[in-house]
C-alpha cells in the first residue's frame, strides 16, 4: 500500500532513521489540519479510518509509539452481538449495527476473525429461572437468532461443561477477532488515503481554544493548528479535557486481568464460555482467541485515576479466575498457563459512551467511557462521530473519490496464513522458512515485512503484535534477543537502544 | 507437494543429548541418521557462553587431559566429534508437527521447504527452557523490559558484547541463578540480590563456593509468597509481599526452574504430564507410542551438559535394541 499521508515519530534521543524523525511542525506542512484526532486507540484509528474517506486533513497522534498502546491492547478480543446490552441506548445499538457488519469488515481490512458463537450456561435453578429474561432482553436488542438450551442439548454443543448445568442459551454470531491488526489494519488505509500519522507526541497546552483555528502544543513547546479537535485519547482523556476547559467527567481505569492458557486446550470447547451475569458483574468467562489459545477473564477492579500499578496482574486474581472458569470448563485448571495480562477499561462514572459536541468550545468533541465494546463497535461508532462532527460541529463533508477502504490481501498476517505453507512462495523467499519465533513459528521474512510495513513499526511490543514474535509459551525465551537484532540490523538502531514500547524502555539500561 | 526423505533414524535437536545420540548411534553401526536443529548452530546452549579471559566457566567438562573445557569450546568440541561421523546435519529446520503413528516429521526449512521425514525411530531431545514468570506462579506485578531470562543474558553479554543492567535482582537460586550473578559482576555490574521462594538458596554451598571467585550475592527469601515486579516501561524494582519492602534495580533475571520443550510430543498426541511438561516416559526411554523416544532435558528435571551428552549416548543404545 502506498503511504500519501506522512509518518512521523517523536524520538527524543533520535535513535531512529532521519525519514521517519519529527522535529519539526512544518515537516506537516503550513495549513491548519481540518481535524486533529487525538490517541490512536481503536476509536481513533477507526475514525481516521471513516474520515479519511473524504477530502479533508487529517492528523491522527499519539504519546506512545504505535498504535493500540494503551487500553485497546488489553481485551477480550470478542465481537459482542449486544445481546446483553441495557437496551435502548447508543452503546447498545452501535454495538448491535457493529456486529453484522463486522464479518464485511474483516474481509475487506483482512482482520483474522471467527464466528465461532457463545454459550451462556445456568449453573443452577435460580440461573436457569433468569435464562427467558436473557431471552427477551437479547431479542429486545435486535439479536434474535439466539436459542434457549437444556442442559442435554448444551452439552452436545460443548462436551465439556459441567456435568451439573442446568441449561443455556447459545448466541451462534458472538464472534472473535484480532485486535491488534484491527487497529493496524484502520491506521494503514487512513495513511494511505492521505491521514498524517504522528507517534511520540502529546498535547500539553491549548490555546485559542474558542477561535476557529485552535493552537494544540506539544510537550516539546511545538506548534500544531487544527480547526476540529477530537478527544479519543482513553484513560487520557480528563487530562487533555482540562486543557480545552471541557465539561465536567469523571473517569478511572477499570483493570481486566486475564490468563492465557496454552493451545492444547483449544480444540476441547468450540465456542465462548459465559456464566449468568449477575447484578455486580458479567463473571468470568472462557474466551477461544482467533491465535488459538483459550483465555480466563476478565476481573474487575477499580482503580483510581493516577495508580501506576494499574496494568499489574496478582496472585488472588490468578486464583479467582481459576475458580469462575471451572465452573464453565472444569478440566482447564489441569491445562498449563502460559500467561497473565490486564486490560484497562476506561471507565467513566456519568456513564458509558459519553460523547459531547462542541465540549468547552465549538469544534472539540470529547468522547469518553468507551469500556468493553469500544472494538466491536468501532466501525459504526466510528460512522456515528464522523455525523456528529458533521451535523452538530460544521465539519464540511466531501466525499473523496480515490480514497479507499479496504487492505490489499497481501495484508493478511503471516501467523493466520502461514507463507511458507505456500510453495511458491517459499521458493520465491526462502527466508519465509527461517523461523526466528519456534513457538508460533514465525519466520524472519515475516518480522522484516512487518518492519517494513506502513506504520513502520520500531518497538518490540510492536512487532510482537504484529507478528506473534514473542507471544507464545516461551515468551521471548528462545526469540527476543533475536527480534532485536532483526530490528536493529533492518531499521539501524543500535541493538541497545531496541525498545519494549519505545524511549524509557530499552532492553539494555543506560551507563550512568 | 510436500517431498518425503526416509531415513533411519531421526534425532531432533542439536543439544548436547541430539549430538551425544548421533555420535553413539554411528558408533553402534547404524546408518543413515538425520540430526534436525531449528536454530542455525549446533551445541545448543552450551554454544552461547562464548569464552573470555578470566571470565565465568560454566559448563565444564574434565577433559582426560585435566583441562577443563566450557561452554562454546564443549560446543566445539562435540562438533569435532559429530564431523568424524555419517550424520546428515539439516540447521535452521524447524518442525512443525509429528505424526506420532506414522513415525513422520514435518519441518520447514528455507532453502528445502516443507518436508516430510519418516524414520525408524525418532529421537526428542529437543531440550528445556526456563519457566516464564507466569508459569512460576509467585511472580506478578507489571511486565516492563529488562526482565531477562538467563539465556537472554548470555546472548547479550556473551553474543553481542553489551550489559544490560548495573543493579541486577535475580529471581531464582539454583547453579544457573549463581552462575549468572557471577556472569554480571564479571561483565561489570554490581553484586546482585538473589531471591528464591524458599527458606534458603536451592544452590548448594559447595557449587556457591564455586561461584564466589566472581561474586558474592545476597540472597534473599521471599517465604514462600509472592513477589511483584515494579515499573511501568522499565523494570525498577521488585517487591517481597511478606514484608512489602522495595528491593530497587535496573533489571531482573529470572533463572533457572527449567521446563521440558514437549510441544511436539503434545501436538503429537503422546502422554506428557501437566503441567510439569514431562513426556512420559517407559523403559529405555520410549515414550508413549512405540518408535518414539526422547533425551537430554526435554526428560525433565535439571542436567548439565555433560549429563544430556552420556543420556544421548544411552538413548542411542535403547534405540539400537529396539531395532533388534
Amino acid at each position: 500500500m502506498n503511504a500519501n499521508g506522512r509518518l512521523l515519530y517523536d524520538w527524543p534521543d533520535d535513535d531512529i532513521d532521519e525519514s521517519l524523525r519529527f522535529s519539526d511542525p512544518a515537516q506537516l506542512g503550513e495549513d491548519p489540519y481540518d481535524v486533529v484526532i487525538v490517541g490512536a486507540g481503536v476509536v481513533g484509528c477507526a475514525l481516521a479510518y471513516k474520515l479519511s474517506q473524504y477530502k479533508l486533513r487529517v492528523l491522527l497522534l499519539d504519546k506512545n509509539y504505535d498504535v493500540g498502546e494503551a487500553t485497546s491492547k488489553g481485551n477480550s478480543a470478542i465481537i459482542h452481538t449486544g445481546f446483553d446490552a441495557a437496551p435502548d441506548t447508543l452503546e447498545s445499538q452501535l454495538v448491535t449495527r457493529a456486529s453484522r457488519q463486522w464479518p464485511e469488515l474483516a474481509d475487506k481490512l483482512k482482520i483474522p476473525y471467527e464466528q465461532c458463537g457463545a454459550l451462556l450456561l445456568a449453573n443452577d435453578e435460580k440461573q436457569y429461572k433468569q435464562l427467558d429474561k436473557l431471552y427477551a432482553k437479547a431479542v429486545s436488542n435486535g439479536v434474535d437468532d439466539i436459542r434457549l438450551l437444556s442442559a442435554a442439548q448444551a452439552r452436545v454443543l460443548e462436551p465439556k461443561v459441567p456435568n451439573d448445568i442446568q441449561g443455556g442459551m447459545v448466541i451462534p454470531r458472538e464472534s472473535i477477532a484480532d485486535p491488534f491488526t484491527t487497529l493496524i489494519a484502520y491506521a494503514e488505509v487512513a495513511l494511505a488515503n492521505g491521514t498524517d500519522i504522528l507517534f511520540g507526541v502529546e498535547i500539553m497546552g491549548i490555546e485559542a481554544a474558542d477561535m476557529p483555528i485552535k493552537k494544540l502544543f506539544t510537550a516539546r513547546g511545538q506548534l500544531i493548528t487544527t480547526r476540529f479537535l477530537v478527544n479519543v485519547a482513553g484513560l487520557g482523556s480528563r487530562k487533555l479535557a482540562d486543557l480545552y476547559d471541557g465539561e465536567i467527567f469523571d473517569i478511572n481505569p477499570r483493570r481486566g486481568q486475564f490468563l492465557i492458557f496454552d493451545k492444547y486446550s483449544r480444540s476441547a470447547i468450540k465456542r465462548i464460555l459465559l456464566p449468568i451475569p449477575t447484578a455486580h458483574t458479567k463473571g468470568v468467562l472462557v474466551i477461544p482467541t482467533i491465535f488459538g489459545n483459550l483465555l480466563a477473564g476478565p476481573t474487575s477492579e477499580d482503580f483510581s485515576h493516577d495508580d501506576e500499578a494499574v496494568t499489574d496482574t496478582t496472585i488472588e486474581m490468578l486464583q479467582s479466575l481459576l475458580a469462575g472458569a471451572s465452573r464453565l470448563f472444569p478440566q482447564l485448571v489441569d491445562q498449563p498457563v502460559i500467561g497473565m495480562f490486564s486490560g484497562v477499561r476506561c471507565n467513566c462514572s456519568q456513564g458509558s459512551y459519553l460523547i459531547r459536541c462542541n465540549d468547552g468550545h465549538a469544534g472539540i468533541l470529547t468522547v469518553t467511557g468507551i469500556r468493553s465494546t469500544g472494538f466491536t463497535s468501532s466501525p459504526t461508532l466510528a460512522e456515528y462521530l464522523v455525523n456528529e462532527l458533521h451535523k452538530k460541529c460544521g465539519l464540511h463533508l466531501e466525499i473523496n473519490p480515490n480514497a479507499s477502504d479496504s487492505r490489499p490481501a497481501s495484508s493478511w498476517p503471516g501467523w493466520w496464513n502461514r507463507p511458507f505453507s505456500n510453495g511458491k512462495m517459499l521458493k520465491k523467499y526462502p527466508e519465509f522458512g527461517r523461523i526466528v519465533c519456534y513457538c508460533e513459528q514465525i519466520s524472519r521474512r515475516e518480522i522484516i515485512d512487518h518492519l517494513d510495513s506502513p506504520l513502520k513499526p520500531q518497538t518490540l511490543d510492536a512487532i510482537k503484535r504484529r507478528t506473534r514474535a514473542q507471544m507464545g509459551r516461551c515468551q521471548g525465551f528462545d526469540c527476543q534477543i533475536h527480534v532485536a537484532e532483526i530490528i536493529s540490523e533492518h531499521c539501524g538502531i543500535p541493538l541497545n537502544k531496541i525498545t519494549k514500547r519505545g524511549p524509557g524502555s530499552e532492553i539494555v539500561a543506560a551507563t550512568k | 507437494m510436500n517431498s518425503t526423505k526416509y531415513f533411519r533414524v531421526v534425532i531432533i535437536g542439536a543439544g548436547p543429548a541430539g549430538i551425544g545420540a548421533a555420535i553413539a548411534l554411528s558408533r553402534l553401526g547404524i546408518k543413515s541418521i538425520a540430526l534436525v536443529e531449528r536454530s542455525d548452530k549446533i551445541g545448543g546452549i552450551p554454544s552461547l557462553y562464548k569464552k573470555k579471559t578470566g571470565g565465568v566457566r560454566t559448563f565444564i567438562r574434565w577433559s582426560r587431559g585435566g583441562i577443563p573445557v566450557f561452554g562454546e569450546e564443549y560446543a566445539n568440541s562435540l562438533k569435532r566429534k559429530l564431523a568424524k561421523t555419517d550424520v546428515k546435519i539439516w540447521l535452521q529446520s524447524q518442525v512443525l508437527e509429528i505424526e506420532a503413528n506414522e513415525k513422520k516429521i514435518i519441518l520447514v526449512n528455507p532453502v528445502k521447504g516443507i518436508m516430510s521425514l519418516t524414520a525408524d525411530a525418532v529421537i526428542m531431545a529437543c531440550g528445556s527452557r526456563e519457566k516464564t514468570p507466569s508459569e512460576r506462579g509467585w511472580l506478578t506485578g507489571s511486565r516492563p523490559i529488562r526482565v531477562f531470562f538467563t539465556k537472554q543474558l548470555l546472548q547479550l553479554i556473551d553474543g553481542n558484547d553489551l550489559l544490560p543492567m548495573h543493579n541486577p535482582v535475580i529471581i531464582g537460586s539454583d547453579l544457573i541463578a549463581y552462575a549468572a550473578a557471577a556472569k554480571l559482576k564479571y561483565a561489570g555490574s554490581q553484586e546482585a540480590i538473589v531471591v528464591d521462594n524458599g527458606r534458603g538458596p536451592k544452590c548448594s554451598y559447595v557449587e556457591r563456593l564455586y561461584f564466589r571467585r566472581w561474586s558474592q550475592p545476597s540472597f534473599r527469601s521471599s517465604a514462600f509468597k509472592s513477589v511483584e515486579v515494579v515499573g511501568s516501561k522499565t523494570a525498577s524494582g521488585i517487591r517481597l509481599s511478606k514484608d512489602g519492602n522495595l528491593i530497587p534495580c535496573d533489571g531482573i533475571v529470572v533463572c533457572g526452574e527449567l521446563i521440558p520443550n514437549s510441544e511436539l510430543a503434545l501436538q503429537g498426541l503422546l502422554k506428557v504430564e501437566l503441567p510439569s511438561r514431562k513426556p512420559v516416559v517407559g523403559r529405555n526411554y520410549q515414550l508413549s507410542k512405540p518408535g518414539w523416544f526422547a533425551a537430554g532435558n526435554i526428560l525433565g528435571g535439571y542436567h548439565g551438559a555433560e549429563w544430556c551428552y552420556f543420556n544421548g549416548r544411552r538413548v542411542a543404545r535403547a534405540v539400537k535394541n529396539y531395532f533388534s
